[in-house]
């Protein structure tokens, strides 16, 4: 067996493996473990099941350790554990309405129904960074440990804060639809979603493949492709007007393979966005509005604002532009990182054959090179 | 009984396998739907058949589409060679050899001859392969088209009628331009009569092997979740016009400066005395030279 000729490529990536695997493991600090990660740098995590697929902190934390940090490489782990395992289940569709939200502002409107909760967000804190030292930060953190204790105990009894009503607010699509403000392009019947994850989804594709590959998008794709329909030579974007920004807890059911009847197997955090399109086409319905919808994983604002934006776009644009390709086959982050780093693969057959064609152009026209240059 | 009775393919290592030191890269379930899919790609030469491509422990346009269909097709009593650029010591090559070997028990082996699977990126070996032999080919861009043609819809259409009248238009033009057709790897080949495809990129050296061969040629796209395939026996014909010939690279007087071929697909290495020629396929280019003695 000529096993031997193939050693000197193995050695090498064994000590590349060996020297990425040692620095990260033997470095001199304290050992990052999971649940720092997940309390610390939670959005990174977020970000990582939301693009990953998979919802589980844990996991995600062991990805984004295992990948220094790099957000797509962190994905791309929890992407090829999940193609190791087996479905065992479809979820049944839940109420967004189910939604316990932890924050929600309406833009559209001063008082909404329903509260305008910030929740944690530092929208609108100054970006200041803050020069502070571990000492002065290990003691805030401290007084901030025991106020939180305190106020806990102090609650403790009482009913929970905020209402059922403020925890699960109406949303404002209700109230739009009251007034008579929105084009009805609710359907009868109740398609199955497409499953991106099981059929490559092509333009021409419903719009569930569109709702679900942008959910799983990588966030800068998706922000640069909105951007790029705004100010970019692509194509025009209007700017919609926000109608919900909500992140919160949304139940995940299941039917019981016994008893046959759904129950809850646990519950994930979702961002969820409704944005609110002035219709201005001339075949458009110039006397209401339409609405785009955004949801993904964990707090990730940006990314399903970008989402319910393209959402309604490609509503709009109904397949004469190239835009709903764009989102179908270009915002994968795996896809994108991958293609663009294999570029560092050796090419030096495919280089070869385009060295020979080059001469192959000379010797076809002599004459080409006694052309001044 | 044991679950290896009830489920023999959970226990990959009887029948001259090694034992497996990594789980399974795919579930059952994929591996399947892949089988089901290369079963329409060999029904129906060179129509790109979508699948549902999963993640694989390598990234996107690193082999994960030759990698999944390797996985799909291989079993423990088989033996793989992987090579990139020709080169079985290639980093890449080794990578995908050691994933495939250690998640399915199969052998591995750099001599076609002991082989039955042989993934590779942007060669075929230079062996005559047998009808026994299954050659995958990583694609990076499985559509032959989209130099012509960039709207997905309008591909799908050209090739449901075999419209590629635009790709005929692209090579008359280059050929005035140029004098010579200029299309470097992975030239347009027409198969069955039928669907024109991409042939990964391999050289245009690599493709009258292609044509009425003995062994199955799968190729796999995981990016963009394609599977084709040329069965044997099928007819891969470049597209070219009757007066203008089909072009291999060919380099005249140069010579494998290890093993003194100048019958196989060299690659250049520069100097600035003058430039040295080498074999691509290095183990094909070992056992000559163990041949002529020298090893």
């Amino acid at each position: 067996m000529g096993y031997a000729a193939a050693r000197g490529g193995l050695d090498a990536i064994t000590a590349a493996e060996q020297l990425v695997r040692t620095l990260r493991l033997a470095a001199p600090s304290d050992w990052l473990d999971g649940d720092q990660i997940v309390e610390r740098l939670r959005l990174a995590v977020d970000r990582v099941m939301g693009e990953g697929g998979i919802w589980d902190e844990q996991l995600a934390a062991m990805a984004l350790r295992q990948a220094e940090g790099d957000l797509i490489e962190a994905a791309h782990l929890l992407r090829s554990y999940r193609s190791t395992l087996p479905r065992l289940a479809y979820s049944e569709p839940v109420e967004a309405d189910d939604l316990t939200v932890l924050r929600r502002i309406v833009p559209a409107f001063r008082n909404p129904p329903g509260p305008q909760l910030l929740g944690r967000t530092s929208d609108y804190t100054g970006r200041l960074l803050e020069l502070i030292d571990d000492d002065r930060a290990r003691e805030e953190a401290d007084k901030l440990t025991a106020a939180r204790r305190e106020r806990v105990r102090a609650a403790a009894g009482s009913a929970p804060a905020g209402t059922r009503d403020e925890r699960r607010p109406q949303r404002l699509m209700t109230l739009l639809r009251d007034m008579d403000l929105l084009v009805d392009r609710r359907r009868d019947d109740d398609p199955e979603p497409f499953d991106i994850t099981r059929v490559p989804a092509r333009p021409g594709a419903p719009r569930s493949a569109r709702l679900a590959t942008m959910a799983r998008a990588e966030t800068g794709a998706l922000v640069n492709l909105w951007y790029r329909n705004i100010l970019g030579p692509d194509g025009y974007l209007h700017e919609i007007t926000l109608g919900e920004v909500r992140h919160g807890w949304l139940p995940v059911p299941v039917v019981h393979p016994h008893t046959g009847h759904p129950v809850e197997v646990g519950r994930v955090r979702v961002t969820e966005v409704e944005a609110i399109e002035d219709l201005d086409g001339l075949e458009e319905d110039r006397t209401r509005f339409d609405v785009g919808y955004g949801l993904c994983f964990g707090h990730n604002e940006r990314k399903a604002i970008a989402m319910a934006n393209l959402d309604i776009a490609c509503d709009r644009d109904a397949g004469r532009s190239a835009l709903e390709q764009s989102v179908l086959l270009t915002t994968d982050g795996l896809d994108a990182a991958g293609f663009l780093e294999h570029l560092k693969l050796p090419h030096y057959v495919t280089f070869r054959s385009m060295v020979e064609r080059k001469m192959a152009v000379r010797a076809a026209r002599p004459a080409l090179q006694e052309e001044p240059s | 009984m044991t679950l290896a009775d009830v489920l023999p393919e959970a226990s990959p290592t009887p029948s001259g396998g090694v034992p497996t030191s990594l789980p399974p890269l795919l579930d059952e379930h994929a591996k399947r739907e892949i089988r089901r899919t290369i079963l329409t790609a060999v029904a129906v030469p060179g129509y790109q058949v979508p699948f549902g491509s999963r993640e694989m422990p390598v990234a996107r346009g690193w082999g994960s589409g030759g990698l999944q269909v390797t996985l799909a097709v291989v079993g423990s009593g088989d033996t793989v060679k992987v090579i990139d650029q020709g080169d079985d010591a290639g980093v890449n090559a080794v990578n995908l050899r050691r994933l495939i070997t250690a998640s399915t028990g199969a052998n591995e082996s750099t001599v076609p001859e002991e082989s039955t699977i042989i993934q590779s990126r942007h060669r075929i070996p230079e062996d005559e392969l047998r009808s026994d032999h299954i050659v995958v080919l990583q694609v990076p861009v499985p559509e032959p088209l989209r130099g012509v043609e960039r709207d997905q819809r309008e591909l799908a259409r050209m090739h449901a009628e075999a419209d590629y009248a635009k790709m005929w238009v692209s090579l008359y033009e280059d050929k005035v331009r140029n004098g010579v057709i200029t299309q470097t790897t992975g030239y347009p080949c027409l198969v069955d009569g039928r669907y024109v495809i991409a042939t990964t990129p391999i050289p245009r050296w690599d493709i009258p092997r292609l044509h009425q061969a003995p062994f199955l040629t799968l190729f796999g796209a995981g990016r963009e979740k394609r599977i084709y395939a040329v069965p044997p026996h099928t007819d891969v014909e470049p597209l070219t016009f009757t007066d203008v010939p089909f072009e291999v690279e060919r380099t005249p007087g140069a010579t494998c400066a290890t093993c003194g071929s100048d019958r196989s697909f060299l690659v250049e290495v520069p100097a600035a005395t003058g430039s040295r020629w080498v074999c691509s396929d290095s183990d094909w280019c070992r056992r000559r030279q163990k041949a002529q003695g020298h090893d």
